[in-house]
């Protein structure tokens, strides 16, 4: 059982560390090992394209998941009061936007958006004043955005209803006790119960948006994000950079996770 | 203000946005279903059926993704299943989170960065040359079938231990003791107590890595060379190479069609094998 | 503050090393530090491109995206110009003209610069996608010294929408290790080979063109037929060698390298790259014809960065970057002053320019083709197969 285990991390391990040996290496060649340098950690970090496709990642998804976190509660609490064939049919939509694949959302965005402005733009072009340049709607940060909060959203929903269902019992006696009015209930026993809920959900939600390639590729329109960046490269032929960049974003993120791991221990024990 | 319009006041923003971002699109695409390319690509009005007459010529596309899905699905089962037991049942309690976080942590590489990492460990210099050594020649891994699977499982093997690690540490450990105190073999008590009680577990894995793959489309672009054809793949081409937005749109309702289906079918009947029906449901 | 002049004095002594120690021609080092002084005269004439100043950074903004093919520049062609202008170039890469055009017809592609190939560019000006060059800002564009063989299909209605880059054919790759020494130079044996002793072993693009037209050249039809019944054929021959392939992709380098692969359909440059770095993988033209293709550069309608996308091709069309760009990527080139500067034995390569008789057997792509809705389908069917 044990040795079972080992090989599967080792399965999962390899590649990993083969991305990160390559890294180092001071070739050009991705896949042939040519010596010990840190040359491509300096060209990722100066390459004026890695930098802004990593701020456009961090804005997409810190915009989206926050979106998501505050639209998806909201929900979720609100629809804790709603039945019927209304309940109902939110429940699918919400089950079809967790269930459909990002391919699909992304090509369905993408000919929906464009229809439309094909349809607003000669429109926003004819009722605008004389002599000024007219906006024109294109796809790019925006759409993006709003398609990874639409999908990120009904996560959150999932994921705090859940947790709210677990409590409801123990809710409603709470706000009965203290005969208080419903938004106090809300902000003194509700939220901080299901606070948890929304941090696992704004977390999966910032990493879903972070790595997502494939609705980026059809919704970002000339924005480039760092899957696409990455995408890009696999194309030209990898350079050790894009495994520099690999490599710098795990260790990241596993730095994030060790820091946020102290502060919840260090609240436990306070 | 009633609690009626407070509870509906905070679920229209939400609904707003699904509506605009998720009905609004894929009405678009069933209306494009019934319309025809444009002469240079695109897409012209029309009512026609033509686009869903010819989907046949994407059935192997189809076939591919339903025999590649179920099947990169039950093995990344096999391989998760072993690992997430051994954490949840076996594990020192010090040790669980560290090795658990261990999984997660291949998640965080982009699954661009890991597919290309296969290319080159499948690739004629990686595996197959260490098995030449070992006297197996001429072994060819990468761009097949075979390296798609692998790419898959690799992917998506976190999906699949978490879940069942969740339902396996719920389990009362008493539970085991119980059993094997009154005189069951351990296969006993794994038939009958530990694989009943993570049912959910797996059924929740299998749904997420199984919904996942039927729209796949990096692993089998990047590790099946262009051979391995997924339903993703067809609409990638049918977007970007033939710029045929109608056949395309009539692809991507199939698509939908055939998950909601599938999925559908799936969940009755985990909810047959399993006692609870709230378990089973990933909502 | 860096040394912006054209080449830098820890640049130049870097480039000595290198030719000292034999890591570079010495083509290479007078190529690179020579240009020092053909730039700064240059740079007295077009004061927007004058180097060292940061105004001349801000004139152009900080960044140009192109969208080309792979393995088609001189990656330090590029430095230089950010040395020179302080915009950095983002290269998209693409795998067929069908997905650059599907981009620029959604809309927002964000690009520049792209890279057509010559049948394609009637199908962009009648798709308004285009913009008319404004020869003046390409002082280095100079009509008469392109062959216009290659330059014609930039023109449209008299109208310059694209300015030459290189030409090249479409052929055949083949390690001759594994055909006692002998290249394999005809689409009957590339297809029939595959179905036999090369089988798990060959790649062909992922791109109807030249796939397509390869199986329609192995018929002896043209390679431009849109004809249903000859389509029908190539497409029983692509399926029935479907399972002996190795790989459908148009980037076949890294597996014709590492040996995984022994035959690809094969553009002039990457047969020249290949059969520069590995002599055993030989490059030849099908007996019984192909492609003969040219790119050019062009500018897509609303591209974000305009100045710099002509400050991007004017430097590219400068002879000795332009020289510098054949001797890395090994495409020929339609210009006779960059020709006046390559060595002979690159004007006397059999690859990269084959006798006359055989650029005779060759055809152009059709406009045709990149529209027609039977070819896109068929190239589909056969990936879906």
């Amino acid at each position: 059982m044990r040795i079972y285990s080992l090989f599967v991390y080792v399965f999962l391990y390899t590649p990993i560390a083969i991305i990160a040996l390559f890294s180092f290496s001071a070739g050009r060649s991705a896949s042939q090992f040519e010596g010990f340098s840190l040359k491509w950690y300096g060209r990722a970090l100066n390459n004026p394209f890695v930098m802004e496709a990593l701020g456009n990642s961090l804005l997409v998804a810190f915009v989206s998941a926050t979106l998501a976190s505050i639209l998806g509660t909201l929900a979720a609490v609100g629809l804790q009061g709603i039945k019927g064939p209304a309940r109902s049919l939110f429940d699918a939509i919400i089950y079809i936007a967790v269930m459909i694949p990002g391919i699909v959302i992304g090509i369905a965005t993408l000919i929906a958006l464009v229809t439309v402005f094909d349809v607003v733009n000669p429109w926003l072009a004819s009722v605008w004043p004389e002599g000024r340049e007219p906006p024109a709607l294109s796809m790019g940060m925006p759409s993006l955005i709003a398609a990874h909060t639409m999908f990120t959203l009904a996560l959150v929903v999932l994921i705090v209803r859940a947790r709210l269902q677990g409590l409801e019992g123990a809710l409603s006696e709470a706000s009965a006790d203290l005969y208080a009015p419903p938004m106090r209930t809300f902000r003194l026993i509700t939220l901080p119960l299901i606070a948890p809920a929304i941090l696992a959900g704004f977390l999966l939600s910032f990493t879903f948006s972070f790595d997502d390639f494939i609705i980026a590729f059809f919704v970002a329109g000339s924005e480039t994000t760092l899957p696409i960046y990455i995408f890009s490269s696999i194309r030209r032929g990898v350079t050790p950079e894009v495994n520099a960049i690999g490599t710098m974003v795990m260790l990241a993120s596993l730095v994030l996770l060790v820091i946020a791991q102290l502060i919840l221990r260090r609240s436990d024990k306070s | 203000m009633t609690e009626r319009e407070r509870n509906w006041l905070l679920v229209a923003p939400a609904g707003a946005w699904l509506l605009v971002m998720l009905v609004l699109p894929l009405s678009v695409v069933l209306i494009f279903s019934f319309g025809e390319r444009a002469p240079a690509g695109g897409w012209v009005p029309a009512f026609t059926l033509e686009q869903y007459a010819n989907l046949p010529a994407r059935l192997t596309a189809f076939q591919n993704t339903l025999t590649l899905a179920p099947l990169g699905t039950l093995a990344a089962l096999i391989i998760a299943y072993p690992l997430a037991y051994q954490l949840a049942v076996r594990t020192d309690p010090k040790w669980k989170t560290i090795l658990l976080v261990l999984v997660i942590v291949p998640f965080w590489t982009s699954i661009l960065i890991r597919s290309y990492a296969w290319i080159f460990i499948l690739g004629g210099q990686g595996l197959p040359a260490l098995l030449g050594v070992f006297g197996f020649e001429g072994v060819r891994l990468i761009y097949t079938p075979f390296a798609v699977t692998v790419g898959i499982v690799y992917g998506y093997l976190p999906l699949m231990v978490f879940p069942i690690y969740v339902a396996l540490d719920r389990l009362d450990k008493r539970l085991l003791e119980a059993s094997s105190d009154l005189g069951a073999r351990p296969l006993t008590t794994f038939l009958r107590v530990t694989l009943p009680m993570s049912i959910s577990g797996i059924a929740t894995g299998c749904m997420l890595v199984f919904i996942l793959l039927m729209g796949e489309f990096l692993i089998p672009a990047l590790l099946g060379g262009g051979k391995v054809f997924f339903v993703g793949n067809a609409l990638v081409d049918l977007f970007l190479q033939s710029r045929n937005w109608a056949f395309g749109s009539a692809v991507a309702v199939m698509l939908i069609l055939v998950m909601l289906v599938t999925v559908t079918i799936y969940m009755r009947l985990i909810a047959r094998l399993s006692a609870t029906r709230e378990d089973v449901s990933i909502m | 503050m860096k040394d912006r002049s054209y080449i830098s004095k820890r640049k130049f002594m870097e480039e000595l090393r290198r030719y000292e120690k034999g890591s570079v021609t010495r083509r290479h080092f007078l190529g690179v530090t020579g240009l020092g002084t053909a730039t700064a005269v240059m740079a007295g004439a077009f004061p927007g491109l004058r180097p060292s100043s940061a105004l001349a950074g801000s004139h152009i903004g900080d960044r140009v995206v192109l969208a080309t093919w792979p393995n088609y520049h001189d990656p330090e062609n590029f430095e230089i110009f950010t040395d020179q202008t302080g915009a950095f170039t983002q290269v998209n890469v693409f795998g067929s003209n069908e997905e650059m055009l599907a981009k620029l017809q959604a809309g927002g592609s964000g690009w520049d610069v792209y890279v057509p190939t010559n049948y394609t560019i009637t199908t962009y000006v009648e798709e308004d996608l285009i913009e008319p060059l404004d020869l003046s800002k390409l002082p280095n564009y100079d009509p008469d010294a392109f062959d216009p063989r290659f330059a014609d299909a930039g023109i449209v209605d008299g109208v310059v929408y694209a300015v030459p880059k290189n030409w090249g054919t479409t052929g055949i790759a083949s390690n001759t290790s594994h055909n006692g020494g002998a290249a394999i130079d005809s689409w009957k044996d590339f297809f029939d080979r595959t179905m036999d002793d090369f089988s798990g072993r060959t790649m062909v693009h992922d791109y109807q063109l030249t796939t397509i037209g390869a199986a329609l050249n192995y018929h002896g039809y043209s390679f431009n037929s849109v004809d249903e019944a000859e389509l029908a054929d190539a497409e029983k021959l692509l399926i029935n060698v479907k399972p002996h392939l190795f790989a459908i992709t148009s980037d076949y380098q890294p597996a014709m390298r590492s040996g995984d692969a022994w035959l690809t359909i094969c553009w002039t440059g990457d047969g020249k790259q290949l059969n520069t770095d590995i002599p055993e993988i030989a490059f030849a033209l099908g007996k019984e014809g192909g492609e003969l293709w040219s790119d050019y550069y062009a500018i897509p309608k609303g591209a974000p960065h305009m100045e710099a996308a002509y400050a991007l091709i004017n430097f590219m069309l400068d002879p000795e970057v332009n020289a510098r760009e054949v001797l890395a990527h090994g495409y020929p080139v339609a210009d006779s002053r960059t020709n006046a500067l390559l060595p002979e034995e690159i004007l006397n390569d059999p690859i990269l320019y084959p006798a006359a008789e055989r650029l005779d057997a060759l055809e152009f792509g059709a406009a045709a083709t990149l529209t027609d809705p039977n070819r896109a389908e068929l190239l589909a069917r056969f990936k879906s197969a």
